[in-house]
């Protein structure tokens, strides 16, 4: 498969907040049990790592890329970029903002857990940001 | 007036070809967008904004018209 710099990005950016997702999952499988303060410093690290690994996937990637091909690829954003950022930009608020009306509904009359509904609204960040991701991939193919 | 989806074409590849087969890259360059957007543009899968239209159009020293026209 050829791959371009924006493809390299994007795949970056997915396996980062995936593996942040999954690290979150495995810390947060007690979570009825936890108290608050435990639950938002495990979606807080979870955060902190998303951020590291995209970056450091990104590196890597575009490193290891150069290495294979022996040329650099220079990362250049024109209007396309600007306009499939937006339709992306756009499924991620849809997705989030249904997803934060339906917890303040479970919330406010379902009986959601506190706990629950925080692990929820920033897993469903990080659904929406991956959702959006994979609409660029579909769009820059 | 009726919603009429229109299907723009262009000769962009014929172009660089009747300009001393120039590549996509140098096109890209002289007008500063990215090798894979001359690509979605020559197979019709991306429509420029009229700013990169007329950019493309002057990279070639043609009228606009020259190079992007509707499909009947």
């Amino acid at each position: 498969m050829n791959m371009n710099i924006k493809l390299r990005n994007t795949l970056a950016e997915i396996t980062g907040a995936s593996i942040a997702m999954i690290w979150m999952w495995y810390n947060l499988t007690e979570a009825s049990k936890m108290t608050i303060e435990s639950i938002s410093k495990v979606l807080a690290q979870g955060i902190g790592i998303s951020i590291i690994a995209i970056i450091a996937l990104t590196i890597v990637i575009n490193i290891f890329s150069s290495v294979i091909t022996g040329s650099y690829e220079k990362n250049i954003d024109d209007e396309r970029d600007g306009l499939y950022e937006l339709y992306a930009l756009r499924l991620s608020s849809a997705i989030f903002g249904i997803s934060i009306v339906t917890i303040l509904v479970l919330l406010g009359w379902f009986n959601l857990t506190i706990n629950i509904g925080l692990i929820a609204i920033t897993l469903s960040g990080f659904i929406a940001s991956i959702a959006s991701l994979l609409l660029k991939i579909y769009l820059y193919n | 007036m009726a919603k009429k989806k229109i299907h723009i074409e262009n000769s962009v590849r014929r172009l660089r070809f009747n300009n001393d087969e120039m590549t996509q890259q140098e096109l890209a360059d002289l007008v500063g967008i990215s090798r894979q957007t001359v690509v979605a543009i020559e197979k019709y899968k991306y429509t420029p904004s009229l700013e990169l239209a007329f950019k493309i159009a002057l990279a070639f020293n043609k009228e606009i018209q020259e190079v992007f026209c509707i499909s009947q």
